[in-house]
């Protein structure tokens, strides 16, 4: 599978979907996208490194270090670090849950402000919603690396 | 809910007190006793909020039914208490005895002050529930585990039936009464009508009457109680004397308001009411009377004879008038004050003799002078014999009989001639308990111990307040009233008239007959019948049970054989249904799916919406004709690469669609989703078979019809849902004050999906890891189970 020419693209296009995926994800809220989207979308380029490169490649040449996990029968303990993923997304996701009934609110309950004059974006929204949908993205990227993970490694 | 506290704790004190929790649990019970006893006279209902938002509350309502229920559960449960401190003295298990015990009084409690119908359908459950316990109490026995699992399955799908009533009832009643089982009592009139209206009489009626007839042990769901009594004797005497089986007559007086027709001048037509109830109980009356004559054990036989009275309280409450509400109503005091004694002899008796055949025992006065003399006041109550007190109950029966008769005529006549026919039965085996005592001693039989006075006292009070009862009916007869129980029992059956009947003007009194009436006539027969009957008791006694050898007669046979069949059946579908192939699971989980929905449509009487036309523009057609192609090319794929690459055909083509469809949102999900599946497919396949196997011809049919069923099941339904259009929604979420101005956000979907139904996304990313997390288990930690 590992051709020059598809080593080349692929060193070019991931970075170019990872930039998609965050843009997909930031304006979300008034343009197509969202976090669910986003998540899958840097799945899919992961999943090119994956086919291209191989998994070890991820692991010893970007992380630069073997992570062993508890499961012990994992030949790639990368996933270990994609587990916390999901996990620290769920977290993100209830926890903006749980801010908005600090404030009162119900669970969940989202808001929105929109900041004037700064430099560069005179007009820019923000809305807790986003906080809601980064935990989404996490969750999507981090569990469904950890399947593609899990599957390819047998 | 004292008890229930009190039975939480249990186990705790039980450490504490040991062989002394019984009079912890009977402290309970006096103390429940007197709380009863403190709503005396009083009326009405108090709530707690509970489930606000289907508007059930935990309600409890004040009245003379409910009370005369209420002192019967805690007052019969404070000496039961107290008598099992002696019996249950070398037995196992006690902590969880007395738990039971208490929860059990907790829930009867429950039952009769439940002002609602939902809390009343869940204290009638644990009622069965904590039954079930305490009849399979001697755990590691056989018998006890088929008896408790009999009555549980009896009463608690009895009490289904039950459930099932109670949602049309409250179907028929006003939103904001829905379950208000007060409010239904006060306004009986109403009820009814809107029952009537509805057509829900008869429905409600006969579900209300599967559950009372289960629990109250009507023929023929009798076949439980007298397997209950492998519960230890006091548990017998408390459920099946002065409580459990109480709970169905209970709802049949509670219900007899409501059920019954407004009482209005010159009506003369048999209330559906009246036929099904006076049918049902007089038939349990006479069946389970004969049943008892053929009984072998005396607590058999008191069980038996339960059944049977109760049916006479069942058929007292099913006449419609108010001669039918005093039997029902002075019967539920008087069996529990001569049934209670009568189980708590039988646990003396089978204590301190040892055995508790009635071949085998006799002449026990010598032993037991004063049980004897209770089981004489008892027994001769049970029996009806003047001027005990089951004789006064049975003779507003026999009245209530005879003027039903008298009024309706025709076959109506049955009713008394059957209840003197089953009262004949009441009388033989009453006096041949009776009899245990008195005669020869037979010889097998050695000393019997004096019952300790724990166990002795409780019956005593017992057998002394029967006896006071029946004084009360001699002392009317020469003028001086027991006022404060005709008070009482006239209380109680003022709650039971239907509407429209005077309840004050009624005042409940009882007495001998003071000169010759029909029912005088019925009782004397009754005896003089009984007396000459009762030297061939014996033979009696053989030519039933000869008659009981006949299969299809006993209601057992059938109940054992449709349990067992049932299992037998279920055993044979398993490794059809199982087979640990996931194509088969798959098979059953999809045609049933398809089944039920398109049976569901069928029955729903759903018409398909008119078809407008196909708008639709020739790219999308490209498209759709593309994916069917994809389609097609699936299904003849050769290998699995194929497959799942024309699969991939058929999912781009989809996602395409959505971009034509004006969906970016989705398009652009199903293309990223579409390319990852097909990723992962590629490296699952690597483990696969490269080609397929041969298929079956059969095999490849089924599959086919299956994919259409299929097919056509998500075909009407996606007609069907977009058919109706939920206008509400659809606006509310284009509206730019909603969606802008509020959420900030101007993709709808993306709105939708992170502010107005967060909750919801949160659950579907909460699956996802879920997912991840199973596939980890599943494949990387395969071995590791194994391993260990």
């Amino acid at each position: 599978m590992t051709t020059v020419i598809t080593r080349t693209i692929t060193r070019t296009v991931v970075p170019l979907i990872f930039v998609t995926a965050v843009a997909l994800m930031l304006q979300g809220h008034n343009l197509p996208g969202g976090g669910f989207i986003a998540g899958v979308l840097t799945t899919t380029a992961f999943a090119l490194i994956y086919i291209v490169y191989g998994m070890d490649f991820l692991e010893d040449e970007l992380f630069h270090n073997v992570v062993r996990g508890p499961v012990e029968h994992l030949q790639y303990g990368i996933v270990e670090n994609y587990r916390a993923m999901f996990a620290v997304g769920l977290l993100i996701a209830a926890g903006s849950g749980v801010v908005s009934m600090v404030f009162g609110k119900n669970f969940l309950y989202q808001t929105y402000t929109i900041l004037e004059g700064i430099p560069l974006y005179p007009h820019f929204e923000v809305a807790s919603a986003l906080a809601f949908d980064i935990g989404v993205y996490l969750v999507v990227v981090g569990a469904l690396l950890t399947i593609l993970s899990v599957v390819g490694a047998e | 809910m004292l008890p229930f506290a009190a039975a939480a704790l249990t186990p705790l004190v039980y450490r504490v007190l040991g062989e002394r929790t019984a009079y912890y649990a009977s402290a309970v019970a006096l103390a429940c006793f007197a709380m009863v006893a403190s709503q005396y006279g009083t009326h009405g209902a108090v709530s707690f909020e509970w489930i606000p938002a289907l508007e059930v509350s935990l309600r409890f309502y004040v009245d003379g039914l409910a009370l005369l229920i209420g002192f019967l559960a805690s007052g019969v449960g404070v000496l039961i208490l107290a008598y099992s401190g002696a019996y249950m003295h070398d037995e196992p298990g006690k902590a969880k005895y007395y738990t039971a015990l208490l929860a059990f009084m907790g829930s009867m409690l429950g039952v009769a002050f439940a002002a609602d119908l939902v809390s009343l359908f869940v204290f009638w459950e644990l009622t069965s529930l904590s039954s079930f316990i305490l009849i399979g109490h001697y755990t590691d026995r056989r018998s006890s585990q088929y008896a408790a699992r009999k009555s549980m399955i009896i009463t608690v799908s009895g009490g289904l039936f039950m459930l099932i009533g109670f949602l049309l009832l409250a179907n028929t009643v006003s939103q904001q009464h829905a379950f208000d089982l007060a409010w239904m009592l006060e306004h009986p009139a109403e009820v009814h009508e809107g029952l009537v209206d509805a057509g829900m009489l008869l429905p409600v009626l006969g579900l209300v009457a599967v559950g009372a007839a289960a629990k109250s042990a009507q023929v023929p769901l009798h076949i439980w109680l007298p397997n209950a009594m492998e519960a230890p004797t006091p548990v017998s005497a408390f459920l099946h004397s002065a409580t459990m089986v109480k709970a169905g007559v209970y709802l049949i007086g509670r219900f007899r308001p409501l059920l019954l027709p407004e009482v209005t001048e010159g009506t003369h037509g048999l209330p559906d009411w009246m036929t099904l109830f006076t049918i049902l109980g007089l038939a349990t009356m006479t069946i389970a009377a004969i049943l008892a004559v053929a009984a072998t054990d005396i607590k058999e036989l008191l069980a038996y004879s339960t059944a049977s009275h109760l049916g006479l309280i069942v058929a007292g409450f099913g006449f419609a008038s108010e001669l039918g509400a005093e039997t029902g109503a002075f019967h539920i005091l008087n069996h529990a004050m001569f049934k209670a004694p009568l189980f708590l002899v039988a646990g003396i008796i089978a204590h301190e003799a040892g055995t508790r055949k009635i071949k085998h025992l006799g002449g026990l006065r010598h032993d037991l002078p004063i049980t004897a003399a209770i089981t004489v006041v008892a027994g001769f109550g049970m029996a009806g014999i003047p001027p005990f007190n089951g004789f006064y109950s049975k003779e507003f029966l026999f009245h209530a009989a005879y003027e039903a008769a008298h009024v309706h005529g025709g076959l109506t006549w049955l009713y008394p001639i059957v209840a003197v026919f089953g009262s004949i039965f009441t009388f033989l085996y009453s006096v041949k308990f009776v009899m245990l005592f008195f005669g020869e001693k037979p010889k097998g039989l050695g000393h019997v111990h004096r019952p300790p006075a724990m166990m002795l006292v409780p019956t005593a009070i017992l057998g002394t307040v029967a006896a006071l009862i029946g004084l009360g009916g001699v002392a009317d007869t020469f003028g001086f009233a027991p006022t404060m129980i005709n008070h009482f029992v006239g209380e109680v059956i003022g709650n039971v008239l239907p509407p429209g009947a005077h309840a004050e003007e009624i005042h409940f009194s009882y007495h001998l007959p003071k000169h010759l009436s029909p029912a005088a006539v019925m009782s004397a027969t009754t005896i003089a019948i009984g007396a000459a009957a009762y030297p061939f008791y014996d033979r009696l006694h053989d030519g039933v049970n000869r008659l009981l050898a006949i299969n299809p007669l006993r209601a057992n046979w059938w109940y054992d054989n449709t349990v067992y069949g049932l299992n037998d059946v279920s055993i044979a579908m398993v490794p059809r249904v199982q087979t640990g192939l996931l194509r088969t699971y798959a098979t059953w989980t999809l045609a049933a799916v398809s089944t039920l929905a398109l049976g569901g449509y069928v029955a729903a009487g759903v018409s398909l919406p008119s078809f407008g036309g196909l708008a639709i523009s020739y790219p999308m057609l490209l498209v759709l004709l593309v994916a069917v192609v994809g389609a097609v090319a699936v299904s003849i794929a050769p290998s699995h690469v194929a497959g799942v690459l024309t699969l991939s055909i058929l999912g781009f083509m989809v996602a395409i669609f959505y971009i034509l469809a004006k969906a970016p949102d989705l398009a652009l999900t199903q293309l990223v989703v579409e390319t990852l599946v097909l990723v992962i497919f590629l490296l699952v396949l690597d483990r696969l078979p490269t080609f397929y196997g041969e298929m079956s011809r059969s095999r490849a049919l089924r599959d086919g019809v299956l994919s259409l069923a299929v097919g056509a099941t998500v075909f009407v339904t996606v007609l069907l849902t977009t058919a109706a259009s939920p206008n509400s929604i659809a606006t509310f979420f284009t509206e730019y004050e909603n969606t802008v101005k509020i959420a900030g956000g101007h993709n709808i979907v993306n709105v939708i999906l992170v502010d107005y139904r967060g909750f919801d996304t949160m659950g579907e990313i909460s699956v996802v890891a879920m997912a991840a997390l199973s596939v980890l288990t599943l494949i990387a930690m395969r071995e590791r189970g194994e391993i260990q």
